[in-house]
């Protein structure tokens, strides 16, 4: 197993190599000055000039992009051209945020989209079932930044539920800030889930075993969870590893929405000031969690599934 | 104990009608802590020799103090305006190339870090010289030097009659400890000692910097004990954070219509306004035909209706005549000009200018514009403006990062900018107008992105002359003659003003009216009620 792990950990390294490259040709092609940006639009050639000196910016690109490289090999992804932070630091600050704010949206998402996707499934081309054939689309067609706002005019701002933005101090404090993001994002992965989980379970109930079990005289309760659901984990655990890389790129929008720190708002403001260490700092982030996250579902395979072996 | 499916239920129920009932009032606020929304991502420094986000000064100036400053809430137009400060006294050679001011005694600086001397004075102003975001106008200090514990003797390279705008009151210049800045080194860019009514208590990269009352302050101690400066740099979190009242000020959306949109959220609201704010430039490129023929620039100033422009931007734009308001040294008003100079709107005018140039039919161009919403919504105006007598304007707009840096590589015909500038005309000049800022397509150049000066005749020898002033009355007097040229030249058009703006609720009270001055004030008077 320690092998295998190994071997995949290994297989991405070019993955992340090509993503890196990238990110650093695209940000040098952007228009744009990162020296501009940083000293104002009024700042002097001189003083201008200097920055570019400090930053290292007036070397030639390759040598830049070994630098890049070298860095990023030795841990050390160099420091924000806007307030000199070690973009280590800042990742390490802004990372826990957004993992929280996934987790509690998967939590939310999977809570509720499961339990709708059994219900439209044995109720099926009744009520339940087009009701939830009903979420799923607005689910699916309502942008998360607005849906954000919604909830932030309905449940912050007009019934002061929720705080209005930051992420709060302490885990009670922390929970009350992430609630209304994470239920953002819930919302349409709940909508993935269920339909997922509805057209799984459908096709399970078709199977042999199913009827079988009825046949048995087993309860229903138990037919759906335990012969059902069960053996729709499969498909499931795919959704549950693409909605989980969905969640952290929705992320960004909903971080900037609801003023939270994460790694989508550091990305974004990044971006927008041209600052390229923090920028591909945060690009091996996300690079990164995809890997692992790919490599997290299938090792679940393994473990949901026996059939499947590590080969 | 165990927990079946009803009790697990019950208990979820209970705990939420319990966390619902808390949240109603988890947001109470102090009434000894103001709360400022800024517009920006986060704090970059708190050092104000370095700041270059200019949202960052909201904190550095609760901290820090000048030797000399204006009225709160004001500029200082002419010399005799300003305040004594951290100096009580000071005089000028009559060549006004030495300074000499007595200090305050007994001034304090934050947490412990003893009196303010000459030394630290010295020791401040040596550092901006030598490092910094301003290192070009105070690049005419000659040497600072301490004649006493108390004073501190100045000396130019050239005349300044304006030193105490240009470089007393200057965020750079603010007095530090030296004792502090020596000790910390680096990490002094992001702590503070000054000697302001507020000292930092805080300064988190991400969310914000918190202020707290300096207690040992020499003037009268600041009213409401915290600061609070919190960061939201999404403009609708931001609105929403001032109207559920997470935060009591915001700084504002500088869009056509944002101040009445507020108000129908809230009536209550107030906002405080610098005039004039923003200078919102229009520069013409004269490399680029025909824009380089005189009758074709006159045409598009007599096609601007440069009142509607600052109308449209209302409360928060102002007319400007010329590329000063009326108030500032230099300034005109529209009837003090020789009347070839007011350039009233006047689109037949502007037809005629282009048919006697060659150009019945008008014509085409391209020109860039930054989407940020107080340049974006300009230039639409600008475009209709144009296009009404023929100049048909193919804006593209653009990322505003994306659009600084083309302009600096001259890649625009007319470009609009948007900055702010004190009572001290020459510094747009120097900055906009002048040949040694000339653009330059390898990016190496400055801010005169109409290559005033170079394409043709200039402003840099009246530049020089009243750079070269030794009173106040000369200096503007060479201004003004500046200004007329450059309104018969055309190469740079005072399109409009933009004030800064705050949104505050008034349960706030600055303690004094918002008048003019920079995008930022004092919070030392302010006092806050339930």
């Amino acid at each position: 197993m320690a092998r295998y792990l190994l071997l995949r950990l290994a297989d991405a390294i070019p993955t992340i190599w090509l993503v890196l490259t990238l990110v650093f040709i695209a940000m040098r092609i952007l228009p744009g000055d990162p020296a501009l940006a940083a000293l104002g639009d009024m700042a002097q050639p001189q003083e201008l000039a200097a920055f570019r000196e400090k930053m290292g910016l007036n070397v030639p690109l390759w040598q830049q992009y070994l630098q890049f490289l070298f860095g990023v090999v030795t841990l050390n992804l160099g420091q924000s051209y806007m307030n000199g932070q070690s973009v280590m630091q800042l990742i390490a600050y802004n990372l826990p945020y957004t993992i929280e704010l996934t987790v509690v949206a998967m939590i939310m998402g999977f809570g509720a989209g499961i339990p709708l996707g059994v219900m439209a499934a044995t109720h099926r081309n009744k009520l339940p079932d087009s009701g939830m054939r009903l979420f799923s689309l607005i689910g699916y067609a309502i942008p998360d930044f607005y849906l954000g706002a919604l909830l932030l005019i309905t449940f912050a701002l007009n019934l002061k539920w929720f705080p209005i933005n930051g992420a709060g101090e302490g885990f009670a404090d922390r929970l009350h800030h992430v609630f209304l993001p994470a239920l953002t994002l819930a919302f349409v992965k709940a909508a993935f889930i269920g339909r997922l989980t509805r057209a799984s379970l459908l096709e399970v109930f078709g199977k042999d075993y199913v009827r079988t079990a009825r046949a048995k005289g087993a309860r229903e309760p138990r037919v759906i969870y335990r012969h059902g659901l069960r053996n729709a984990l499969l498909p499931l655990t795919t959704g549950m590893g693409l909605s989980l890389l969905a969640t952290l790129s929705g992320s960004v929008a909903i971080e900037l929405v609801f003023n939270r720190p994460g790694i989508g708002r550091l990305l974004i403001n990044a971006i927008t000031e041209r600052d390229y260490a923090v920028i591909q700092g945060g690009v091996i982030v996300f690079a990164m969690v995809v890997v692992l996250v790919n490599l997290l579902m299938d090792l679940v395979y393994i473990v949901v599934d026996p059939r499947i072996r590590v080969s | 104990m165990s927990l079946n499916r009803r009790n697990f239920l019950e208990l979820a129920a209970a705990s939420a009608a319990m966390s619902a009932m808390g949240i109603g009032s988890a947001k109470a606020q102090s009434t000894d802590t103001i709360r400022m929304g800024i517009a920006a991502n986060g704090p970059q420094w708190t050092d104000p020799n370095y700041t270059t986000q200019g949202s960052d000064n909201w904190a550095t100036e609760q901290m820090y103090e000048q030797l000399v400053r204006p009225e709160d809430g004001n500029f200082a137009t002419t010399p005799d305006q300003y305040k004594p400060t951290l100096a009580t006294s000071w005089s000028s050679s009559p060549d006004a190339k030495e300074w000499t001011f007595q200090l305050r005694e007994g001034v304090k600086f934050h947490k412990d870090y003893g009196e303010m001397t000459s030394e630290d004075v010295v020791y401040s102003f040596e550092r901006a010289m030598k490092d910094g975001t301003n290192t070009t106008i105070l690049g005419n200090i000659n040497s600072v030097e301490a004649t006493g514990p108390y004073e501190v003797k100045i000396s130019l390279k050239n005349p300044d009659a304006l030193f105490l705008g240009t470089s007393a009151f200057n965020n750079n210049t603010s007095i530090v400890s030296k004792k502090a800045a020596e000790e910390m080194g680096e990490a002094f860019k992001t702590d503070a000692v000054g000697t302001g009514p507020y000292q930092l208590a805080k300064f988190d990269p991400e969310h914000g910097t918190t202020v707290t009352r300096h207690e040992g302050y020499w003037g009268d101690k600041a009213k409401v004990s915290t600061v609070e400066c919190v960061y939201i740099a999404d403009t609708t979190a931001r609105t929403l954070a001032l109207l559920s009242g997470d935060v009591d000020m915001i700084e504002a959306v500088r869009a056509p219509g944002w101040v009445d949109s507020m108000l129908q959220r809230d009536p209550n609201l107030k906002f405080d306004m610098t005039v004039p704010g923003s200078f919102n430039t229009l520069h013409i490129n004269l490399n680029r035909k025909p824009f380089d023929n005189l009758k074709v620039r006159q045409a598009v100033m007599y096609a601007l209706d440069r009142h509607a422009v600052a109308d449209a931007l209302k409360p928060m734009g102002g007319f400007m005549a010329g590329l000063q308001p009326d108030f500032f040294p230099a300034g005109f008003k529209t009837e003090d000009l020789p009347p070839e100079l007011q350039y009233n709107h006047d689109p037949d005018k502007a037809k005629a200018l282009l048919a006697e140039a060659g150009f019945p039919n008008g014509f085409d161009f391209d020109s860039n514009c930054s989407q940020r919403e107080d340049y974006s919504s300009t230039m639409l105006i600008v475009q209709e403006q144009l296009r009404a007598v023929g100049l048909n304007m193919n804006l593209k707009i653009g990322d505003h990062t994306a659009y600084h840096a083309d302009n600096r590589k001259d890649k625009n015909t007319l470009a609009m900018h948007s900055s702010s500038y004190p009572p001290i005309p020459t510094q747009l000049y120097f900055q906009q107008l002048s040949s040694t800022s000339e653009v330059k397509s390898d990016g190496s150049g400055g801010g005169n992105y109409s290559h005033y000066g170079v394409a043709m005749p200039g402003i840099d020898d009246l530049l020089k002359k009243a750079l070269a002033a030794t009173d106040f009355d000369a200096y503007v007097e060479t201004c003004k003659q500046i200004e007329l040229q450059v309104l018969r030249d055309l190469p740079l058009i005072g399109l409009s003003t933009l004030s800064f703006t705050v949104a505050r609720n008034p349960r706030v009270d600055l303690g004094y009216p918002i008048k003019s001055g920079y995008a930022r004030w004092r919070f030392h008077r302010a006092t806050k009620t339930a």
